[in-house]
């Protein structure tokens, strides 16, 4: 089971915006694929997947602002 | 005051690259205490600079005596001390994090007598000693157009002396506030005089309200001042407060500005929505110098 984090984005960057999630919960990803765009003052950017796997408890929805080390999903 | 803001299109959007080396490269940093401009810019290139063993050191502390619209860096008081070890714990964390090629940039520093460039020249010869091969690129204030700071940071050995003009002539007064158009361009002139071989680049944001007219005649300007490297960006607004983005350029525009700039004689340009003067630097200067 890996977990899926908010890395840290910039040095002064502690938070962002969910804007969309790639993938649902239950969804098969491979590694490297967009998982979710996240949203910053300055840029949007996407998070790629951590590992291949199942997508399993998504803990942030879009619209949520979520800090960085925050865990916002779970890849089994 | 906070401007409201044009919908961000498709194209700014960058891959966060998740990197376990940046992590080791973050620690060096933040142990030793050292401020890079990635950081107080809150720049979105940072993770993939630091992926590549690329960090761009801001000197001189990290409060500007100046306060250009479009920065983020803070605006802070006219006399706070000089860091009299910074040269040697920079050269200590590029011996460190093994970088091959540094850029060094500062805050302005009006209250200095020399705006800083000693320390420029100082950090410069600190970080050759390390490894005489490592390539340091300077990127500059104006020094209020001093030519004796101008020279003392020419005759460091710099392998890059970068200026930025930031914008075009139109919009200078509005965005760069105690800061001239001409003078830097007098700046990157006086560099090739005191040293005609001296490699000298420039930058130029885009988005601010300029038209392609401005920009045209901006390239020319810096050409014509002897300007080897250009470099141009989409302006992206740091915070709520910064000047808002009039503009977001598409791809293929940026694509058109370099053609021009190279038609202009320019030696190398990187145009593109997240270059940045410090982006891909090693790339475009071993690009200049016919490397690769």
């Amino acid at each position: 089971m890996t977990e899926v984090k908010l890395p840290p984005i910039a040095e002064g960057i502690d938070k962002a915006s969910i804007s969309y999630w790639h993938h649902a919960a239950g969804d098969s990803i491979k590694e490297g694929e967009d998982l979710v765009e996240l949203v910053t003052d300055k840029a949007t950017f996407n998070l790629p997947a951590p590992a291949s796997g199942v997508l399993k408890d998504v803990a942030a929805a879009e619209g949520d602002e979520v800090k960085v080390g925050q865990v916002l999903a779970k890849i089994e | 005051m906070a401007y409201a803001q044009i919908e961000r299109p498709a194209w700014i959007k960058k891959r966060l690259v998740a990197d376990k080396a940046i992590s080791g490269i973050r620690a060096i940093l933040a142990e030793s205490g050292l401020k890079t401009v990635c950081g107080a810019s809150l720049c979105p290139n940072q993770n993939e600079c630091l992926s590549k063993g690329q960090a761009t050191f801001l000197l001189l502390g990290d409060a500007c005596t100046r306060s250009c619209g479009f920065c983020s860096v803070k605006n802070g008081p006219t006399a706070h001390e000089l860091d009299v070890e910074e040269p040697d714990r920079i050269a200590d964390a590029v011996g460190k994090m093994g970088l091959r090629y540094v850029v060094l940039t500062s805050v302005t520093r009006d209250d200095l007598a020399d705006g800083g460039a000693g320390e420029f020249a100082k950090t410069v010869r600190c970080v050759k000693r390390i490894r005489p091969e490592i390539k340091v690129e300077v990127l500059t204030p104006d020094f209020k157009g001093s030519p004796d700071a101008i020279r003392a940071v020419v005759e460091s050995g710099p392998d890059v002396f970068g200026h930025n003009i930031e914008t075009v002539k139109r919009l200078y007064s509005a965005a760069r506030r105690g800061s001239k158009y001409r003078r830097s361009l007098k700046l990157l002139k006086y560099v090739k005089k005191v040293k005609g071989s001296q490699l000298t680049k420039s930058s130029i944001m885009v988005g601010l309200g300029e038209d392609p007219r401005d920009l045209s005649s901006t390239i020319r300007d810096l050409k014509d001042a002897g300007c080897d490297i250009l470099t141009i960006g989409q302006y992206l607004r740091p915070l709520q407060d910064n000047l808002p983005v009039r503009r977001y350029v598409p791809p293929e525009e940026f694509d058109r500005y370099k053609e021009m700039a190279l038609s202009a004689g320019f030696k190398h340009v990187l145009a593109g929505p997240f270059v940045r003067s410090s982006y891909l630097a090693e790339e475009a200067y071993l690009a200049a110098v016919g490397e690769v």
